[in-house]
């Protein structure tokens, strides 16, 4: 289930970037899910030996890859750690949903981010209701961000 | 510091070109669409130069701020353009909306936060586009685009007229509605607009006017809320005084330049916002006159006939026609 807390939180790592600098294993990048969510947002390959395809910017090491992605991996890969998914655009709201029926995650928003027109299931941490639409989901997130 | 400052940053492979005309400038917008590494670039031309192989090419000093160290970095920057990416805490803080207050520098903030303390206006909010692709001769190109248009001027909303503040604004509009079916009401402030909308309820039919020039915070959430409910229309003129000097009805030559250019004429280090610059200039151009303007109250001259159609016909026809239908 994917939990969100919408607004100012405590214990947060809001900086996913230097944290996915300092923290990244090498496991992670042989992961297909990590594979297909560096593929879906950021339309790179992952080569191996940690070296990624970017049809941007050539061939470069993870650190050089979106936030939106790195903050994605480390919600999917560091479980027991909360962060700031508002460094993620909506264009990674799909993969955050894929987590969240993966495994128990909460992450940390502070901006109300378009999950889509589709159904889907979000636990709001702030109020403890679930949502399962942006109908549903707009006016208890505005009250926050 | 004031005017319309271009800057182009290009490497082998990546180009930017951006325009920024106002103090506070966000882009924000999809993951991968090139905003980190803009900053990047900027920060390895600071840190090196020519050595990097970056070009960019500004009338201005381009610089990153960034980490705990903030304040002691832009207390040694002047009339630059100064770049903060995402990840950096201090963008929503106090301190930091004091120190751009009183800066002379314009600031391009990476955030898809609301920035509650800072008045940033809802044009100069931006996503990165980009065109191209690598390994082909040409570098990818990024530009800037809005990410709010113009189509928060859509039909509906003809029920009920929010003001965003409670003063002459109000005053005007509330007359401009006398005895009309619309009925205007004020929201008692723009950070209130999302939470009465919501009390309005899902068959909400009404009109919103805010000041443009410092809703950019707001408007992440009444954007998505006008996604949902289409009873809500949205107006966000720079402020009410600059719908008066754009009425023409001062007449004056100055201010007529004034409207074409503004970004050349408001100085960010004496006016945190364009509103508030405009509510300083309609108050020295009317001082002592019988067109005297107070925000506070309005002067009832302004509701006077030719004087208020003047002021009406500024409006956009969809707003000016529920206000017509109304009435």
């Amino acid at each position: 289930m994917l939990t969100a807390f919408f607004g100012d939180m405590d214990d947060v790592v809001y900086n996913t970037a230097a944290y996915f600098k300092y923290n990244l294993q090498p496991d992670w990048l042989e992961d297909p899910f990590v594979q297909q969510m560096i593929l879906g947002v950021d339309h790179s390959r992952v080569l191996g030996n940690g070296a990624i395809d970017s049809p941007v910017l050539g061939v470069i090491a993870p650190v050089s890859l979106s936030g939106g992605v790195k903050a994605l991996i480390l919600i999917d890969r560091v479980p027991d750690r909360v962060f700031n998914a508002s460094n993620c655009g909506d264009n990674c709201a799909k993969w955050l949903l894929r987590i969240g029926a993966r495994q128990d995650v909460t992450i940390n928003l502070r901006h109300i981010m378009d999950f889509g027109d589709e159904p889907f299931e979000l636990l709001v941490a702030n109020t403890g209701e679930l949502v399962t639409s942006m109908d549903e989901l707009v006016p208890i997130a505005g009250r926050y961000v | 510091m004031r005017g319309r400052h271009e800057l182009r940053v290009e490497s082998a492979h990546l180009r930017y070109d951006m325009t920024f005309l106002r103090n506070i400038t966000v882009i924000q917008g999809d993951s991968a669409t090139g905003k980190t590494t803009l900053v990047d670039m900027i920060r390895e031309y600071q840190l090196n130069g020519s050595d990097t192989g970056i070009s960019l090419v500004c009338d201005l000093p381009c610089r990153v701020l960034e980490g705990s160290t903030w304040e002691e970095q832009l207390s040694y920057i002047k009339d630059s353009i100064v770049f903060v990416d995402e990840g950096n805490r201090f963008v929503s803080s106090v301190d930091f909306a004091r120190a751009v207050r009183s800066s002379s520098n314009y600031f391009v903030i990476v955030t898809r936060e609301a920035l509650d303390n800072l008045p940033y206006s809802v044009t100069e909010v931006y996503g990165i586009r980009s065109s191209g692709r690598y390994g082909r001769l040409e570098p990818v190109y990024h530009q800037m685009y809005r990410i709010y248009g113009d189509e928060v001027l859509r039909n509906g909303g003809d029920g009920l007229l929010i003001t965003e503040d409670s003063n002459a604004g109000y005053d005007f509009f509330s007359a401009a509605t006398s005895g009309a079916d619309i009925t205007c009401i004020s929201a008692g402030g723009a950070g209130k607009i999302f939470a009465l909308l919501q009390k309005l309820g899902t068959n909400v039919d009404a009109t919103v006017v805010a000041d443009g020039a410092a809703f950019g915070s707001q408007m992440g959430r009444i954007h998505q809320l006008m996604q949902r409910r289409s009873g809500i229309r949205l107006y966000l003129p720079e402020s009410f005084e600059w719908i008066i000097l754009a009425s023409g009805i001062l007449d004056d030559k100055e201010v007529r330049d004034i409207l074409e250019r503004p970004h050349d004429f408001i100085d960010s280090r004496e006016f945190f916002s364009w509103e508030r610059y405009f509510t300083s200039l309609l108050v020295n151009k009317t001082d002592g006159t019988w067109m005297q303007y107070s925000k506070t109250r309005l002067n009832p001259v302004y509701l006077q006939g030719a004087t208020k159609s003047r002021i009406l016909s500024i409006l956009p026809p969809t707003v000016r026609e529920a206000l017509d239908a109304g009435c």
